[in-house]
């Protein structure tokens, strides 16, 4: 069995990628991209650590269950956002929305 | 062997996460995204939790990124896709990010989290499927309201006002 920091690292790269692109990137289904990328590295964190626990225990993969559960939800809801603005604004970058701005 | 697969698994992860994120055709980031999330559930797999992998293949690939795929086509893969300078800085805070958790990594290092080879009741299946409706039952069922909720407002975000 490998160790949790093995892992961990894994995760934390997947986080890092997440974080970079969602600060970078501008294109609306890129930034979903983003976004479905940190989840992974959630999802990952957490089974590793309910796994390589001490005994290990199920509470882990329930819990993961219901976030990918609640992410399919997310992205269903991104997407049709997307399809809604593309279809008012002929674009879908980001910067260039500004009808909700204060 | 189970060091090569890990190995195998967590490039495959990275390189189709970063290629996700980089490639220019967003069609191909769409692809690369599905192979990240195999690679994630390949993980899954190699932590004992074989059904989360099944769940993660049947919902990320058969279903996340099919709808991605069918947006990107909707939306047009050209569409908003702008180059803009904020890139070092960002790479440096994701650097740093990465940085940062890596070292709370190395501090919570294998004295901490031990890992026993065999995974015994932690992983089974049955125990799960039990844990899952005795003691996350109502969660459930919440969840299942919010996956309601949550059709039913894509579908009233969707609809078009042309038959007024």
């Amino acid at each position: 069995m490998e160790p949790l920091s093995s892992f961990f690292g894994v995760s934390v790269i997947l986080l890092g990628i997440g974080i970079y692109g969602l600060t970078t990137k501008r294109n609306a289904i890129r930034i979903l991209f983003s976004v479905e990328l940190i989840y992974n590295a959630a999802n990952l964190n957490i089974i590793a650590f309910a796994r390589l626990r001490n005994p290990p225990i199920v509470t882990g993969q329930v819990l993961v269950l219901f976030t990918i559960a609640l992410a399919a939800m997310e992205a269903a809801v991104g997407l049709s956002i997307i399809i809604l603005v593309s279809r008012l604004n002929a674009d879908i970058d980001l910067s260039k929305l500004s009808k909700l701005k204060g | 062997m189970t060091d090569l697969l890990f190995l195998a698994f967590a490039a495959v992860t990275i390189g189709a996460a970063i290629l996700a994120i980089e490639a220019r055709d967003l069609v191909y980031g769409a692809a690369a995204l599905g192979i990240a999330f195999l690679g994630v559930a390949g993980l899954f797999f190699l932590l004992d939790a074989a059904y989360v992998g099944w769940f993660q293949i049947a919902v990320y690939i058969g279903a996340v990124v099919v709808l991605i795929l069918f947006t990107v086509m909707l939306v047009g893969p050209k569409k908003g896709e702008s180059p803009l300078g904020l890139k070092r800085v960002s790479l440096l805070a994701a650097m740093l990010v990465s940085l940062l958790l890596g070292m709370t990594g190395a501090l919570a290092n294998a004295t901490a989290f031990p890992g026993p080879d065999s995974c015994g009741s932690g992983c089974d299946l049955s125990l799960f499927s039990t844990s899952l409706l005795k003691n996350y039952g109502v969660p459930l069922e919440f969840m299942s309201l919010v996956m309601a909720a949550a059709v039913i407002g894509a579908l009233a975000l969707s609809k078009t006002d042309r038959g007024q």
